[in-house]
């Protein structure tokens, strides 16, 4: 009866994590399907909606593909909730690339929460903007980060920079210059966060304009310290390509001693400083100042070049100039550098710890090397997750200054929690900062290391060993000792538990003997004897194979060996069979050395020893044993032969003939001292991922040439920054002339012949009188420079938030003046009969083959509906191709008559740009076609609402019974009817529709050149070719769209072929919402060839202004349909 | 610039991913990166950076969560290993601690976080003060909240104000009926004992741990009885440089709540509180091990959490180990440990046993590491102690606390 109170632990703690849970989003990650998440969506309540896209993104972080909600989502931008803004933007962000014509939908409201008081909704509204990346908008995202870069509020300034690079990936050449000018305004910000996020996107956008560091080095500098530790680790990294490619190479620093030392060592030791480094000996030394000749100059030319320049040339050119250096005592701006870095040696980021050590250790004097050391040891310990990354650095550091680190040897004992990694590394940088007074304690610990239950690393170990007798000879011997009696520790516990890694450490002890050996050959007679007498007992292929190379390399050494080298060829050929591949090699190449060195009476022994054992080769399985025997039996022929070998004896040094000669070329002691290997490191900037990965990352780039930047503005050096402001208010003054000047820069149409004067246009209007047209000429010089003079004076005034906020229409932006002084002079035509010949283009709607003869086309006619404004005319006509006459012929709207849950509808019912969700039909039913002769056309009108201006609406042509599903495809040319008004209406709307309401495109016409031929071929009557142009232009225009043409500025230039700076303007309204679309076309070119041509479309609805200007540009791209 | 952010779970299993730029990252990365690491063995101990076939990948293991970051383009390593510590920490702070299921129950903070933390592949807000007013962490009080009128947001609707201040790091606006400040000297000590018993290397690590809770802007001036004796340090960006280079005193104006001050690091002292002394002596196929502890210099407190691990060599069949004092347990991945707690005053804590080596193995050829771990409450062994703290702008002087405590870090004795 007490059952209930038995609560065991465990149900407790099951019961608790259930409390614990309750409130949680648990639930919707375990199981986020389980209910329908469509409804949910469109819920009224944010809750629910809320939960709904919760559960997307359970969906999305679970790797399910749920980008069919995508309408449904990106209605809820809308919403008021700042909690299912952050959601929608979060699922956004994720799918707007895979569906970039719903998430243009969204644009609207980024738009308006652009202007919202609230910076963290602007801020979110920017970030999601540039980051659901489409090329159509990036204009859009161009001008609001630009505004954004202006915000009062540090942290969507910081957003703005962090669009950038955003928009800088979409790789629209257009924007690079306004995107530069933007990161140049933040660079200057008064808030040291804003600049670290500026740096980032300098980093990422442009790191080679290193001008614009230029203008503000001093203060970047200065305000290092408090940039975020993130801007910190970039800017860093600029600040030293600046004063790279600005001043050259520091005189006392690494980079520069070592060629000093290195191209006068007669006159040894020029510095203390240079002693210190050379403490190591002198072969080390030289050594080791060719590692860092290779460091520096891989720093500066990137490893691939340097080592393909080294692989041909003698790696002591002459080229690194010595004008390349600057003293870093007497540079200030190398000295702030260092000063101001200084201090991040502190940081708590391992990765600005690392950042500012890379620069000092590039930058700064040698003596002052050593302030580096401490901090990235202390790296070490206080960052587990970075100690690999560091290491790796240290280990280039410690190569190529070995006496920096030296004194710090303790720091690299191996502790057990290292990975093999670590501990490898560790080694290495161990093995190269021994010194004689650190070498006992270091060998010390290689002992321990070597019982270390990681094999792998022990055998790393034994390797270490040989590296530090290398370097330190004076210690050869204890090394020596202790790797011999590793060896027969080795032998003897090989004998038991021979496992593989047991094996690699003998080999590695052997290996490290036979280096040791090399540096001195005769005082190690005893060990090679020592060796060879193990020969026995050695079972590890290799290892033998060493031994015996041995054997060979130093036959003639000494007393001793000579005497014993019979004896130990013939243990080597009675064991030859049993060996393996290797070992059989070296078995053959050690008998040949042995009897080219042979003296008296061995030589007969011998070179039968040789014989039989090139005999047993012959026979072997392996091919390369083969190939080896007949090869050397081949070169020693000779000699082999017995009556040869008489006439050797006799006659020593006679007959020495090419192969002898040859054999003892290759076989001959040609003891190479150890001639340390070039050096084929790779060396990247410290800090860098490619350093760690030991390639060249994608994006990598050395130090920029140093002295490759000029310094062409003297005024900017000096502190005269004309920039550098203190309070806020006058900094962002300079800011808005940074904006004036990115917006000339981004509207390109600037007028090459716009200083013209208006004389000239007297003459050209001689020219035009034999056309029939009716010609006005206006003067259309306009005062607009001095009025928006006057209008940027008021914006400076009041640059309180609420102004700023306030970017309604009328607010007019001071890039006016730019665009009144563009025209000059210009006469205003108008073209006649034009309407006549404006023939709309038609597009198919069903192939007479799909169609069992039926030829259905369609064409969107300019007149207006009757029935409501949101029905467009379309003139339909059909045509039988087909021999039999077909009867009841009709189209329908097929699914007008379903539920409107389907996903089209619900998406498109908040978008203000299109129809509101209405039961209506969607097509004004067609009087049927009761039967249609073969050859007979007959054309219906027909009515349509189409949901949105970019999607096909579905219906369906039921001919002779028989259904057709066809797509008819909304032209966005009609969504517009035309709107009459006059010039001065038109640039009076015009001017209230700037800043984000203006999208402009660039493209190419060719229409006009096919007219310009035809005329050419009848001399009878030649056109203007101005007219030409006109008349294409227009005609284009007029036959894919529903506009009205308000009037044609013909350019009164000195040239006549120059066509540059004919504008048309066409004039429309949206239909469904009455709003006023203005079209510029600005032309430049010669009248003869393809022109360019600038296309500017006005409108309130940013989106719907978009499309419309993609669809401008796309059909004036298009060849024309030839005139009937 | 990082590409993409996963969250693996300690099997593997994807359980979040956060595209950060146009480049989309596909999952299967994490396949590949899985099998890598199962195929190097030593999975904890993987390296940091690796170079898969189509990106690099940082990668940081926190309480068996694997943060995954991508990127195909150059970029600082240590940034984007910097960088998942940090969401790390943040998530654990949130979190209360890190777990597979704390993730997947919170998975929506985990997201707005991330989403806040970075943009376009570039770290945005990482000071935990600011996002935890950005981002509420979830507690009892919002989930009940939650569960009873089914309405929760835990998105700030305003911007923290100290994203515009010249102090991001601290709240605006705090307000505290008590004023309280806490200063704890946190020690670690990494000490290497070779196989002859000789201290090789004996250093403490140091934190410098402040808990405020203080109205307004105050100031702090922090000074030391003897910074000389301090080798090393890092500093909270907190810290004013010049007063340190100067005189060697810390000047700051503290986030609110728990924090890490300052870091430092006390090289070469010459001897540790307590010795660890193996003996291993193998003949005929079994090995003899014998184990002392004791204090060898007493810090004047008690010392207390004593442990010894190690991990038995790869060769070792079985082991039987008993103990005079504490327990001793062999896991299943051959580590032994051994847990002594306090030393009693009347005996010293010995274990012994012997190993059985695989069959053919005469004698143990490798030695075992021997890991101590041990707790000193109330001492800082590095000998560091504080001066005064000196608080400014604040209306009534508050209460400030001292604590000090040494443990062990790499505490090492080689056999």
């Amino acid at each position: 009866m007490f059952n209930q109170f038995g609560a065991t632990a465990e149900t407790l703690s099951k019961a608790s994590t259930l409390v614990f849970r309750i409130g949680t989003d648990a639930h919707l990650y375990d199981d986020p399907d389980d209910v329908s998440i469509a409804p949910l969506l469109d819920s009224r309540f944010d809750s629910e909606k809320c939960e709904a896209l919760k559960r997307l993104l359970a969906l999305i972080a679970q790797g399910f593909e749920v980008s069919s909600f995508f309408p449904q989502v990106v209605k809820n931008v809308a919403s008021q909730s700042l909690e299912v803004k952050k959601l929608v933007y979060l699922y956004l962000l994720h799918y707007a690339q895979k569906r970039p014509n719903e998430a243009l939908l969204s644009i609207n409201y980024f738009q308006k929460d652009l202007g919202d008081p609230n910076p963290l909704v602007r801020a979110w509204a920017l970030r999601t903007m540039a980051g659901i990346r489409l090329h159509v908008i990036a204009p859009l995202v161009l001008v609001a980060a630009g505004k954004c870069a202006r915000d009062p509020s540090v942290y969507v300034r910081k957003c703005a920079a962090n669009a950038l690079p955003k928009l800088h990936d979409l790789r629209l050449e257009d924007n690079t210059v306004g995107i530069e000018e933007i990161i140049g305004i933040l660079l200057n910000d008064s808030s040291p966060c804003v600049v670290g996020a500026a740096a980032a996107a300098f980093s990422s956008v442009c790191p080679n304009n290193l001008s614009l560091i230029g203008r503000n080095y001093k203060r970047l500098c200065e305000v290092l310290p408090d940039v975020e530790e993130w801007g910190k680790i970039v800017l860093i990294g600029i600040l030293l390509r600046y004063v790279v490619a600005r001043h050259g190479l520091v005189k006392e620093s690494i980079m520069f001693s070592l060629h000093g030392t290195e191209n006068s060592r007669s006159e040894k030791d020029c510095s203390d400083t240079n002693s210190a480094l050379d403490d190591n000996g002198d072969s080390n030394g030289l050594y080791e100042s060719e590692l860092t000749n290779a460091v520096s100059r891989c720093y500066i030319e990137g490893p691939a070049e340097y080592l393909s320049r080294l692989s041909f040339m003698n790696k002591d050119s002459s080229e690194f100039n010595y004008a390349r250096f600057t003293s870093g005592k007497n540079n200030d701006d190398v000295k702030i550098l260092l000063q101001c870095t200084s201090p991040l040696l502190w940081s708590n980021n391992s990765a600005v710890v690392l950042a500012a050590a890379g620069v000092h250790w590039i930058m700064a004097p040698t003596e002052d090397l050593k302030r580096i050391i401490k901090p990235l040891l202390f790296v070490l310990r206080s960052s587990n997750a970075s100690k690999y990354v560091v290491l790796c650095n240290i280990q280039v550091f410690a190569k190529a200054i070995p006496s920096l680190f030296s004194r710090y040897f303790e720091d690299f004992f191996i502790c057990s929690s290292d990975s093999y990694q670590i501990k490898a590394l560790k080694l290495d940088i161990l093995a190269y900062i021994a010194t004689d007074s650190s070498i006992s304690f270091i060998l010390k610990e290689f002992q321990d290391y070597i019982r270390d239950p990681d094999r792998r690393f022990a055998a790393d170990t034994v390797a270490g060993i040989g590296i530090c007798a290398q370097r330190l000879p004076e210690m050869a011997n204890a090394c020596l000792e202790f790797l011999l009696a590793l060896t027969r520790q080795q032998l003897m516990t090989g004998e038991f538990g021979s496992v593989d890694t047991e094996a690699d450490i003998l080999i590695q002890a052997i290996m490290s003997i036979k280096s040791i050996i090399q540096l001195d050959p005769p005082s190690h007679e005893k060990v090679i004897i020592q060796l060879v007498r193990s020969l026995t007992s050695i079972k590890v292929p290799a290892a033998r194979a060493m031994v015996v190379w041995m054997v060979g390399e130093y036959n003639s050494l000494g007393d001793l060996i000579p005497r014993m080298l019979a004896t130990v060829l013939k243990y080597l050929a009675g064991c030859f069979a049993s060996e393996e591949v290797e070992t059989k090699l070296q078995i053959c190449n050690t008998a040949v050395k042995v009897l080219l060195g042979a003296k008296g009476n061995d030589l007969l022994t011998i070179k039968m020893v040789l014989i039989y054992v090139l005999e047993l080769a012959k026979c072997d399985l392996n091919y390369d044993v083969r190939d080896r025997a007949h090869f050397l039996k081949k070169l020693l022929s000779t000699y082999l032969d017995s009556q040869c070998l008489e006439e050797e004896t006799n006659r020593p040094g006679q007959h020495k003939d090419s192969s002898r000669l040859l054999a003892e070329n290759l076989f001959g002691k040609q003891n190479k001292s150890i001639s340390h290997e070039p050096i084929d490191h790779r060396f990247y900037l410290p800090g860098s991922l490619s350093q760690i990965v030991l390639h060249a990352a994608p994006g990598y780039e050395p130090l920029p040439k140093p002295c490759s930047l000029r310094c062409d503005d003297p005024e900017m050096d000096e502190n005269g920054d004309p920039y550098v402001t203190d309070d806020e208010d006058s900094a962002s003054e300079s800011l808005d002339e940074e904006i004036a000047s990115s917006y000339s820069s981004q509207h390109s149409n600037v007028d090459s012949s716009g200083t013209d004067g208006s004389e000239e246009a007297g003459s050209a209007s001689e020219d035009d009188d034999n056309s029939h047209q009716l010609i006005q000429f206006s003067d259309e010089r306009k005062n607009g420079a001095s009025q928006s003079a006057s209008d940027f004076g008021e914006l400076l005034s009041n640059r309180a938030l609420e102004s700023w906020l306030d970017d309604q229409p009328g607010f007019s932006k001071p890039n006016t003046s730019e665009h009144s002084q563009v025209r000059t002079s210009s006469a205003r035509i108008s073209i006649g009969d034009i309407g006549g010949q404006v023939r709309p283009k038609s597009y198919p709607l069903l192939d007479p083959v799909n169609g069992n003869g039926l030829r259905v086309d369609y064409s969107f006619s300019s007149e207006i509906s009757s029935i409501s404004p949101l029905f467009i005319c379309i003139e339909v006509s059909f045509k039988n191709c087909s021999k039999e006459t077909m009867s009841d012929i009709t189209l329908v709207d097929e699914e007008s008559g379903k539920g409107k849950d389907s996903v089209e509808q619900s998406s498109f019912s908040d978008e203000s740009s299109t129809i509101p969700q209405s039961n209506e039909p969607n097509l004004v039913s067609v009087e049927e076609i009761t039967s249609l002769d073969p050859g007979q056309t007959m054309t219906r009108s027909i009515q349509v609402r189409f949901h949105h201006h970019l999607l096909p609406l579905k219906l369906a042509i039921y001919c002779n019974g028989k259904r057709h599903p066809i797509k008819l495809r909304p032209d966005i040319g009609y969504f517009v009817k035309a709107l009459p008004m006059d010039v001065e209406v038109f640039t009076n709307k015009e001017s209230q529709l700037r800043g984000m309401f203006e999208c402009v495109r660039r493209c190419t016409f060719t229409d006009h050149i096919k007219e310009l031929d035809k005329d050419k071929g009848d001399n009878s009557l030649v056109e203007d070719k101005f007219l030409v142009i006109c008349r294409s232009l227009a005609l284009k225009m007029l036959s894919n769209a529903n506009l009205h043409l308000v009037s044609v500025d013909l350019p009164v230039a000195a040239k006549l072929d120059d066509a540059t700076g004919l504008c048309l303007r066409f004039s429309s309204k949206i239909l469904s919402t009455s709003a006023p679309c203005l079209i510029t076309i600005t032309v430049e070119g010669r009248c003869s060839e393809p022109l360019e041509m600038s296309v500017k479309v006005n409108c309130e609805e940013t989106v719907f202004g978009l499309n419309l200007l993609n669809r401008i540009v796309n059909f004036s791209v298009e060849p024309s349909h030839p005139h009937v | 610039m990082l590409q993409c952010i996963f969250l693996l779970s300690d099997s593997g299993e994807v359980m979040l991913e956060k595209q950060l730029t146009g480049q989309r990252v596909d999952r299967s990365i994490c396949t590949w990166f899985w099998e890598h690491t199962v195929s190097q063995g030593d999975s904890p101990k993987l390296q940091s950076v690796i170079a898969s076939p189509t990106h690099y990948l940082f990668q940081v293991l926190r309480e068996g969560i694997t943060f995954l970051a991508c990127t195909q383009v150059e970029m600082p390593p240590l940034m984007g290993i910097e960088f998942l510590c940090r969401v790390a920490d943040v998530l654990t702070d949130y979190l209360g601690s890190l777990n597979e299921d704390l993730i997947k129950d919170n998975f929506v903070i985990v997201y707005e976080l991330l989403d806040e933390m970075i943009d376009n592949g570039f770290p945005l807000t990482t000071e935990p003060n600011i996002l935890r007013e950005m981002i509420a962490p979830p507690n009892i009080a919002n989930k009940m909240l939650s569960v009873v009128t089914g309405n929760s947001s835990n998105v700030s609707d305003i911007l923290p104000g100290a994203t515009s201040s010249c102090i991001p790091w601290r709240t605006t606006n705090l307000k505290y009926a008590n004023n309280e400040v806490y200063v704890d000297l946190v020690e670690e000590m990494d000490a290497i004992i070779n196989r002859d018993g000789v201290l090789v290397k004996c250093e403490i690590y140091g934190e410098v741990q402040v808990n405020s809770h203080l109205s307004g802007v105050p100031d702090l001036t922090l000074s030391f009885a003897n910074p000389a004796v301090l080798d090393d340090v890092r500093f909270h960006p907190c810290v004013r440089f010049r007063p340190w280079e100067a005189h060697q005193i810390l000047s700051f104006v503290p986030p609110d709540g728990q924090f890490k001050l300052m870091s430092y690091r006390v090289r070469k002292l010459k001897s540790s509180p307590i010795y660890v002394k193996p003996q291993l002596t193998s003949d005929a196929g079994t090995c003899r091990v014998s184990v002392l502890v004791g204090i060898r210099n007493d810090p004047g407190k008690t010392i207390d959490s004593i442990t010894v691990q190690f991990q038995l060599p790869s060769c070792v069949l079985s082991a039987d180990l008993n103990s005079n004092y504490g327990t001793v347990n062999i896991l299943a991945n051959k580590t032994c440990s051994w847990t002594i707690g306090k030393i009693p005053k009347d005996k010293a804590p010995a274990m012994s046993g012997t190993l059985l080596l695989e069959t053919g193995l005469e004698r143990l050829h490798v030695f075992p590491t021997f890991q101590v771990g041990f707790r000193i409450m109330g001492v800082a062994l590095s000998g560091l102690k504080i001066d005064k703290l000196d608080l400014k702008n604040l209306p009534k002087p508050p209460y400030k606390g001292f604590r000090a405590l040494t443990r062990a870090g790499e505490f090492e004795v080689r056999s």
